[in-house]
């Protein structure tokens, strides 16, 4: 049987304007994979302007260079590219997937949404049209509401505004404001562009250079995360189900602690026979949805729970949850040990068969812990934890105090509206 | 260049048919890293009666609830241990039970996805796992996006059972006795009526072998599913739901079916009407703000097709945006059809096809699906070319017939936003 030629080698550079660079050869693909994140998000958002990130990144994507937006558009998709991609808390992301023969031409047009983009004054209001609508949208979501209400009580500081920005914030942003803006903080240095997929090293670097080599801009600092201290809050709205989520904080992508914990997680919630779903929707019948998982901002981590169920049986069903998250203080079992162990090492294998996955994995490594990892680094740390070390983790380690709020048409037992 | 150029080894196509009438089929890629399998059983929606609707996806949960051999408990673990990546889904069409994992770990997949095949359906599970079911219907009730669909969709396809809804509603679900699924399962589950798809690194003589075994004692007999032909709906319909902030419209229009050659082009003419990006719809109302969403697709189903679209916008501007959709699409029929517009949206869909082909658990669906509605295997690379080769003539001969006159608008939305 042919085995899988996986390079295992991930080729980094930084260009003189202060871009990191980021490769991994996956030649057997006839597909490439390119994530360009760009420093600004909605915590570094203008003070009464929140939603200037999201505005920004949708204005970047109608025209630059000598192409307008429809042009320019029109190029990347006579390409075949596929795009992604949005405004975050702390970086805006453009993805781009393609025939990796296609990647001379395709570089120059995702470069200039970065490095020239027009900006024209009539693709402003539009631009900003769809983010009211998309903010007004979130009523008919209660999940993403929920999560949307939960990070601004569990974060403050720059890290809590949402990405959606607000009604007034939106309202306040002009095309001189947004412009202001993309001088303030969309330049090279603090952006990270990392493709993956079948190329080699010295076509991207060179391509990358001559279509990026040109950027300069200005970069602002980003503020550390704040956390709020841990409350319960609940709000009101007209739905079928409760929706419950919680958020506490964990440990920072660059602690060597990371891996233990992530094992931790997924004994508790890596998959259908992990202890949540098991107790709460095998044993109980109490959901469809329930689980959490593992989140990262700049140096700061943290995770997030989630549960979904009609109002008569939210409390027992936040009751459950918040049980079982206090147990693992008590340890796991060496046969859960080795399952989660299992997962994530099966999950690593197939991360490495997709261009995209490893696109947008390099890029989100080098954001987060300032490099990045190869598959065959993850592996060796995910197999170095054995059970005394994830159970002495976890005693000195206690899942600390969550922050919960609830959605949903009426409060918790023990909860107050907000 | 395709990976099987680059090293020589070719992907290839297996197929065995057991003598309980088991279908298998293979496509081995020496590049893969990974194995997926799955059982692709032909019943869905489609396949029930209005006293049993969503009895196919109740079932689907079922059968991860234990058999002779295994409790849910086991059936979670075995997975786990496998250090594989499962699931299971219901459509109208099928119901698909899958993992991924690494190749040394297939055997005991195939065992564990086998024994599945033949649950236990105790009805003390049962009684408990119909409390998550009306815990997944009340969640969907809370997504007007999907809901606008399950109402329009009925409407649309006006009695054909591709009307039907996965998750049958609150009141067929707690009717739904224990019996009256198992009558369902042995009606549907025929060892012809299922086909297993193995995707990625395998050893097929292994597979064959051990499939024969595992599934000796499964009894052949025939499962046959009703083609009635479909009188779709044309008009408007409209539900109010004084909750929501947004109108949400669900679009269809008659399409072509899976096996008709016609689908590529209707794929290609779909995406150039309605991708969601860079689209004749997008230009017309997302570009412009008017709307946060504005899609048209198409969807080839197992003997009938349709156009399906979906728009949400305020609802102060709801008539005006809904009144632009249905300009955009029926105007189509008498516009020329652009060749660079048409081979922008090929070579989107093409690289899309590509990129979904890159992992074994990528391809195993559009791999079986194709296999359990055409019966023969087509390679992503067939796909491609049949993408790139349907021509702009295509597009107009199907815009000749006027599908577009055809479209049925259904809104959901708050009380007194005109539509």
């Amino acid at each position: 049987m042919a085995s899988n030629p996986s390079s295992e080698r991930i080729y980094q550079h930084r260009l003189a304007n202060g871009l990191w660079l980021l490769f991994e050869p996956m030649p057997w693909l006839p597909t490439l994979s390119t994530t360009l994140m760009l420093p600004f998000g909605s915590a570094t958002d203008p003070e009464g302007r929140e939603g200037s990130a999201t505005v920004l990144h949708d204005w970047l994507q109608r025209g630059a260079g000598a192409l307008d937006s429809r042009a320019h558009s029109d190029a990347l998709e006579g390409l075949g590219v596929r795009r992604g991609g949005g405004a975050g808390r702390e970086m805006a992301t453009v993805s781009a997937s393609f025939l990796a023969a296609e990647l001379a031409e395709v570089l120059p047009l995702v470069a200039s949404m970065a490095a020239e983009p027009r900006l024209d004054d009539d693709e402003f209001a539009p631009a900003r049209e769809l983010a009211q609508q998309e903010l007004q949208s979130l009523a008919d979501n209660p999940t993403q509401r929920l999560f949307n209400e939960l990070m601004t009580r569990f974060l403050d500081g720059g890290q809590g505004r949402s990405p959606f920005g607000s009604e007034a914030g939106l309202a306040a942003l002009t095309t001189t404001s947004v412009r202001e803006d993309a001088q303030r903080r969309l330049g090279p240095n603090g952006a990270i562009l990392a493709l993956a997929g079948g190329a080699d090293w010295d076509t991207v670097r060179e391509g990358v250079e001559r279509a990026f080599g040109g950027w300069t801009g200005e970069t602002v600092t980003l503020p550390g995360p704040v956390v709020r201290t841990p409350g319960r809050g609940h709000v009101r709205a007209d739905s079928a189900q409760t929706q419950i989520g919680l958020a506490l904080v964990a440990p920072a992508p660059s602690d060597p602690d990371v891996y233990a914990y992530d094992l931790a997680l997924h004994v508790l919630s890596g998959s259908m026979g992990a202890r949540l779903f098991t107790e709460v929707r095998e044993k109980r019948g109490l959901v469809y949805s329930v689980g959490a998982s593992y989140r990262a901002l700049h140096g700061f981590g943290y995770t997030l729970g989630y549960a979904g169920t009609t109002p008569e049986r939210a409390d027992e069903t936040l009751r459950v949850v918040l049980a079982e998250l206090g147990k693992l203080s008590q340890g796991v079992e060496a046969d859960e040990l080795e399952r989660a162990r299992t997962g994530i090492l099966s999950s690593v294998v197939m991360q490495g068969e997709s261009s995209s996955a490893r696109a947008s994995r390099l890029a989100s490594d080098a954001l987060l812990q300032g490099r990045a990892r190869t598959l065959d680094e993850i592996r060796g740390e995910v197999e170095k934890v054995d059970l005394k070390r994830i159970n002495d983790y976890l005693a000195e380690h206690p899942f600390p105090e969550p922050t919960v709020v609830t959605l949903g048409p009426k409060p918790l037992a023990d909860e107050v509206a907000a | 260049m395709s990976a099987a150029d680059a090293g020589g080894d070719a992907i290839r196509f297996d197929r065995a048919v057991l003598d309980n009438g088991l279908t298998v089929i293979g496509e081995f890629n020496p590049y893969a890293s990974t194995v997926a399998a799955g059982y692709f059983v032909r019943t869905g929606a489609r396949d029930e009666t209005a006293d049993v609707a969503g009895v196919s996806h109740f079932l689907e949960h079922m059968l991860f609830k234990g058999t002779d051999r295994r409790s849910a408990a086991d059936i979670n673990r075995s997975f786990d241990e496998l250090g594989a990546q499962y699931n299971a889904f219901t459509s109208e069409e099928r119901t698909v039970y899958y993992g991924a994992l690494l190749p040394d770990r297939l055997p005991r997949l195939l065992d564990l996805l086998s024994d599945m095949m033949r649950p236990a359906l105790r009805a003390d599970d049962f009684d408990l796992e119909k409390n998550v079911i009306l815990e997944e219907i009340a969640m969907y009730e809370d997504r007007p996006h999907f809901r606008v669909f399950e109402v329009a969709g009925k409407e649309f396809w006006n009695g054909h059972p591709l009307g039907n809804s996965v998750l049958g509603g609150e009141a067929s679900i707690r009717a739904l006795a224990r019996d009256q699924m198992l009558a369902y399962f042995e009606r549907r589950y025929a060892p012809s009526n299922l086909t297993l798809v193995v995707a990625g690194a395998y050893d097929w003589p292994a597979v064959t072998a051990q499939v024969a075994e595992l599934t000796s004692s499964w009894e052949p007999f025939e499962a046959a599913r009703e083609f009635p032909a479909p009188t779709p709906l044309h008009g408007e319909g409209r539900t109010e739901d004084a909750k929501l902030e947004r109108v949400h419209a669900a679009v269809f229009a008659p399409g072509v079916a899976a096996a008709d050659e016609r689908r590529y082009a209707a794929a290609v003419l779909a995406n150039v009407l309605g991708d969601d990006s860079g689209s004749r719809l997008f230009w017309r109302l997302v570009d412009r703000g008017l709307a946060d969403s504005a899609s048209l697709g198409h969807e080839a189903s197992d003997g009938a097709g349709a156009y399906v679209g979906y728009v949400s916008a305020a609802p102060e501007r709801a008539a005006e945006v809904i009144d632009i959709y249905r300009g955009v699409v029926e105007n189509a029929q008498d516009e020329p059809l652009d060749p660079a517009e048409w081979r922008r949206a090929q070579r989107k869909l093409a690289t899309g096809l590509t990129l979904r082909a890159e992992s074994p658990l990528g391809r195993l669906v559009s791999l079986g699906a194709a296999y359990q509605t055409l019966g023969r295997y087509q390679s992503v690379q067939d796909v491609v070319e049949a993408v790139m080769n349907s021509s702009v003539e295509q597009g107009r001969a199907l815009l000749a017939e006027r599908p577009f006159d055809g479209l049925y608008v259904h809104t959901l939305g708050p009380r007194g936003a005109r539509s």
